[in-house]
């Protein structure tokens, strides 16, 4: 009878140990780090009911907290709620639909000590990021991400990077410093 | 049908009418400020929000040519922008030209852009649209119009350039008039139903000078020319349409506005009179 509590004990503690395992996993993959917000700037239009449909559509994502547009420059200083899930693709994809294109997309990422190795993409959430041009090195603190895939970027400056040759895949970003 | 020589020839005279009026307004729109391409008589090559309803009302005033009576036309119409690059909206038709204010008909209008690129103030686009519509008023002149008018169909591609500081559109068109409703034939001939509509329109931001919120008012100033040419007579008209636009709270607008018939061979009932157009504009409604 000592024996059977002594494993039931036992298998007690082994669950515990993959609960407290799973959840460490889970939590350092999270709290690597957080996009607090995105900068955005719109091309194809000129006139403030065009820039006032993006600004509509931007605010029914349910990840953003708050849209300040600034008419004259086309930008769109986007916030997020706090842990909330940030996805790149579903912000383009607005300003898309309202009738528009994105010219130019700059992240703001609070890092927590992340190790930036040469082409290892790091995920944040659904997003996966892969630095360009980029020496490896520590992250930490608030850093400023420019995206640089086909949609995010002007059609010109797309050229001029040149990452053309490079797959471009749903959920995945090459960025830049 | 005339032969296709001929029939290029009448267009390059039309073409020809239109472009001296054309450079006097690209050279009086071509200064300073921004532009609108939301054009009042015709419609541009880009698309509405997707999840967008239009609300529009626009009322016709006109005066006939061989009495004086004024025709008023009433039409309705709702527009949704259904995807990215669709969109479909329909109208019902309401007119007194019969001596009493009634029901004519209405019609649906589909737009496909397939032509996008964007940059910083500027873009071109261009779409392919396509009118069916149903009258069942009689059918009084030799002009083919799907608004308002005759029973038919309507096809065409539209291509517009928003170039930071002037806004240009241009569509062209091929209609076949069926006969109208309640026993109305199109009684000029089956050989004179379809006809090819050429559109040139300009718009220019006049108003607010310096963009600092979504509530200033912005005035635009549109300039658009409308011509028809009947492929089996030959005969055509040409008209202009200067009107002004008032947007609100980037939401509703307002359009006034003039047409006036500046050529014709072909026999229409009343071509000259004020409009006045109302749409308001609901965002992420479905």
């Amino acid at each position: 009878m000592i024996a059977q509590s002594r494993v039931n004990e036992y298998h007690k503690t082994t669950k515990m140990k993959i609960i407290f395992l799973f959840i460490a996993v889970a939590l350092s993959l999270t709290t690597m780090a957080q996009i607090t917000k995105v900068s955005l700037q719109a091309s194809g239009l000129t006139c403030s009911m065009c820039s006032n449909a993006i600004n509509k559509a931007l605010n029914t994502l349910d990840f953003v907290e708050k849209v300040k547009p600034d008419i004259k420059t086309y930008t769109f200083e986007i916030s997020f709620k706090p842990n909330s899930n940030v996805d790149f693709e579903k912000i383009k994809k607005k300003v898309e639909d309202a009738g528009f294109s994105v010219s130019g997309f700059i992240a703001t990422i609070n890092f927590e000590n992340v190790t930036l190795q040469d082409n290892t993409p790091i995920k944040i959430g659904v997003n996966s990021l892969i630095f360009m041009h980029t020496k490896a090195q520590s992250l930490k603190g608030e850093v400023k991400v420019r995206l640089l895939d086909k949609g995010f970027i002007s059609s010109k400056e797309y050229k001029t990077y040149g990452i053309s040759s490079l797959l471009t895949e749903r959920g995945i970003y090459h960025v830049t410093i | 049908m005339l032969p296709y020589n001929t029939l290029l020839f009448k267009f390059s005279l039309i073409i020809t009418q239109m472009k001296f009026q054309l450079l006097i307004s690209l050279l009086l729109l071509a200064s300073s400020g921004w532009s609108q391409e939301l054009f009042s008589v015709t419609e541009p090559a880009s698309n509405r929000a997707v999840g967008s309803i239009g609300f529009r009302i626009d009322n016709s005033i006109m005066n006939e040519l061989n009495r004086s009576k004024i025709d008023y036309h009433l039409i309705p119409e709702i527009a949704l922008g259904v995807s990215k690059t669709f969109m479909v909206s329909g109208n019902v038709f309401f007119s007194n030209r019969d001596d009493v204010f009634k029901y004519e008909g209405g019609s649906i209008y589909l737009k496909k852009r397939f032509l996008s690129h964007d940059a910083i103030q500027r873009h071109f686009r261009m779409a392919a649209f396509g009118t069916l519509s149903y009258n069942n008023s009689d059918v009084h002149q030799e002009e083919i119009s799907m608004y308002g008018h005759n029973s038919g169909l309507e096809i065409g591609v539209v291509a517009t350039q928003l170039l930071h500081k002037v806004a240009l559109s241009s569509a062209i068109s091929f209609v076949k008039a069926t006969d109208n409703g309640n026993n109305n034939k199109f009684v000029y001939g089956l050989k004179n139903s379809k006809a090819v509509n050429y559109t040139f329109s300009v718009g220019k931001l006049m108003l607010p000078t310096q963009y600092k919120n979504y509530k200033q008012t912005n005035v635009n100033l549109m300039l658009e020319f409308l011509s028809q040419l009947n492929t089996e007579s030959g005969k055509y008209f040409a008209d202009v349409a200067p009107s002004l636009q008032m947007i609100f709270n980037s939401q509703s607008r307002i359009d006034v506005g003039y047409r006036k018939q500046l050529s014709s061979t072909l026999l229409r009932t009343a071509p000259n009179g004020i409009f006045i157009r109302l749409e308001y504009s609901l965002f992420n409604a479905f």
